[in-house]
């Protein structure tokens, strides 16, 4: 009698758990569905009720693709490579050296964060005037250095991590074998850390590619990015509706497939490097 | 493991040995400074220097259409933000802004990892879903919720309208509220994913020796989980708070910090009156009040996940 109570018990809090769950998922869902259904509706059935019926059409897809909208999509690819490109170089370098020889000590390793506490404004005041003292204001360098500030620290921090957790007996190993030092980092650790390397870099890219509040002070006119050019869409007409849906889905689709590359090891990087420092 | 064949030099003198080891350590030290040099430099340039800069030009007159009257006037421009009006309702927006969604994507993160935590069926695609909203631009989320919101064509008003609620979301009343629930449906999967590593790295013998116990679920929940859990907590709550400080793009998206100065938050309206209304020193001012804030909570914070526990 109380064994058959214990499993109504269990099967009702599992399906409560499981409901719970699935109306998750479906207020994360919705939103999405809602702005591709958006893209693909005919003009005139933007501006009727949501729940009309409609016959799918591509011309607005075509349109923004023919647009500015693709330009500021190959800019934000560009910011986001170069950045995360300075950011891997430079920021495992500085891993293996703060991981292995503690150089700079505990002020370093956890220095390389301290700057995420600093609010952008003040960050972004110097940079566009130093930009404007250059004649980069409006351009894409001066978005990259910016991005740096968030992209290069947050890369570094993961990257101490998984240097941390590569045995010291391999480049040993190798010196005894007579490789130099920067032999054994370069041909021996780098390699055991080139998965965490990827994923620290796609995160990169992501916040990159996902910033507009450097991208839009540093280069809101001739070198806007997608989020910035996104940020145009602010008048509520039909046209613009469908336009914009498109230009959130070009931002958010190469996203969400690369995140899905990363979402694993950032759990274990959160486990392990990220949160024991 | 040198992989690469045929190029070890096989002749280490047995005798040379400790000279070896040690030239090695120092050689290593010296590379180590060599390693860090350009990441020192960067971060001098991109952090260093900034700080230093806002700093100086908060005490002065610095305006970017009159660059060639600037003045120092000291603390002028800290002391006129004590009775600023605008200013203190961007702080408190803020204010308000940060504990409303910190404190609900806590309480629904944190939820949402203890359920999904033992799931074994459909876990990966789950967790994928679920992390989906902290990976796209926040300026599209604003947008898509502007959309989905609106009165006329918005998914969400007609279908609260069809069971009778008639909701103004970005009126004066509910525009911070609702700026603050888009934040939770974008961040909540942050804490979601912070509490599943947590969950996930935390020692088994605790829960194992509750069962043996016979202790209930709330109590294992209540007197194990959350305990252990506590530092990840304090990480996920300080990341998320910091963040959430910077509240831009919905503002953006949405309200351009009304109805009235209803939305008016801080990072909004430096940018305003920095670069559009060009007065960079009171922007540099704002922010540097915005610095010590955030000095502040955060020694709180981490003082808070270092009180040894009542248990």
């Amino acid at each position: 009698m109380s064994a058959l109570a214990t499993n109504v018990k269990r099967r009702v809090l599992t399906g409560v758990r499981v409901s719970i769950v699935a109306a998750m998922v479906v207020i994360v869902v919705v939103p999405f569905a809602w702005v591709v259904a958006a893209s693909l509706k005919p003009q005139e059935a933007l501006s009727r009720g949501p729940f009309e019926p409609f016959t799918p059409q591509f011309e607005t897809w075509g349109e923004v693709l023919r647009s500015g909208v693709t330009a500021s999509f190959t800019r934000s690819v560009i910011v986001g490579l170069a950045t995360v490109s300075i950011a891997v170089v430079v920021g495992s370098l500085g891993a293996y050296a703060i991981s292995r020889f503690r150089t700079g000590g505990g002020t370093m390793r956890f220095g390389v964060l301290a700057g995420q506490m600093i609010p952008p404004a003040v960050l972004v005041i110097p940079l566009f005037l130093i930009a404007f003292q250059f004649g980069l204001n409006d351009s894409l360098p001066a978005v990259v250095a910016s991005h740096l500030t968030f992209v290069l620290p947050l890369v570094t921090w993961f990257l101490i991590g998984f240097f941390d957790e590569v045995p010291h007996e391999y480049e040993e190993q190798a010196m005894v074998d007579g490789y130099t030092r920067w032999r054994a980092f370069y041909k021996v650790v780098l390699p055991q850390v080139r998965p965490g390397i990827g994923a620290a870099a796609i995160f990169g890219f992501i916040l990159s590619w996902n910033d507009m509040f450097y991208a839009l002070i540093l280069g809101g006119g001739q070198a806007r990015t997608l989020p910035v050019a996104i940020a145009g869409f602010n008048t509520f007409r039909g046209v613009e509706l469908g336009r914009m849906s498109v230009a959130i889905l070009m931002s958010v689709i190469p996203v969400l497939i690369a995140s899905f590359f990363v979402q694993r090891r950032l759990i274990q990087g959160l486990g392990s490097g990220g949160l024991k420092g | 493991m040198p992989t690469d064949q045929g190029q070890h030099p096989l002749s280490v003198d047995e005798t040379s040995r400790p000279r070896t080891v040690r030239t090695a350590e120092q050689q290593g030290r010296r590379l180590g400074r060599l390693m860090v040099l350009p990441l020192i430099v960067i971060l001098g340039a991109i952090f260093l220097y900034p700080v230093l800069f806002t700093a100086r030009i908060s005490l002065q007159d610095y305006r970017l259409n009159a660059l060639g009257d600037v003045r120092f006037i000291g603390l002028d421009h800290y002391v006129s933000l004590l009775s600023n009006n605008t200013f203190i309702t961007a702080m408190r927006n803020t204010a308000v802004f940060v504990v409303v969604a910190v404190g609900l994507e806590l309480v629904i993160g944190l939820t949402l990892a203890l359920l999904v935590h033992r799931q074994i069926r459909l876990r990966n695609l789950t967790r994928s879903i679920l992390l989906a909203p902290m990976f796209v631009t926040p300026i599209a989320v604003g947008l898509m919720f502007r959309f989905l919101l609106n009165q006329q064509l918005g998914l969400v008003p007609p279908l609260l309208q069809a069971v009778g609620i008639e909701i103004d979301f970005f009126g004066p009343r509910l525009a911070l509220l609702s700026l603050a629930f888009i934040d939770v449906w974008q961040w909540t999967p942050l804490i979601f994913l912070m509490m599943l590593a947590g969950l996930e790295s935390l020692p088994k013998q605790p829960f194992e020796a509750a069962k043996v116990d016979g202790a209930s679920a709330w109590f294992t929940f209540r007197r194990v989980t959350l305990p252990m859990l506590r530092p990840a907590i304090v990480v996920a709550v300080i990341i998320r708070t910091l963040d959430a400080l910077r509240v831009f793009e919905y503002v953006f998206a949405i309200t351009r910090g009304g109805p009235g100065e209803a939305t008016e938050t801080i990072q909004f309206l430096i940018y305003r009156v920095g670069f559009q209304f060009f007065r960079l020193g009171e922007a540099a001012a704002m922010a540097y009040v915005l610095v010590a804030v955030v000095l502040v909570l955060v020694a709180v914070l981490v003082r808070l996940s270092r009180r040894p526990d009542a248990t």
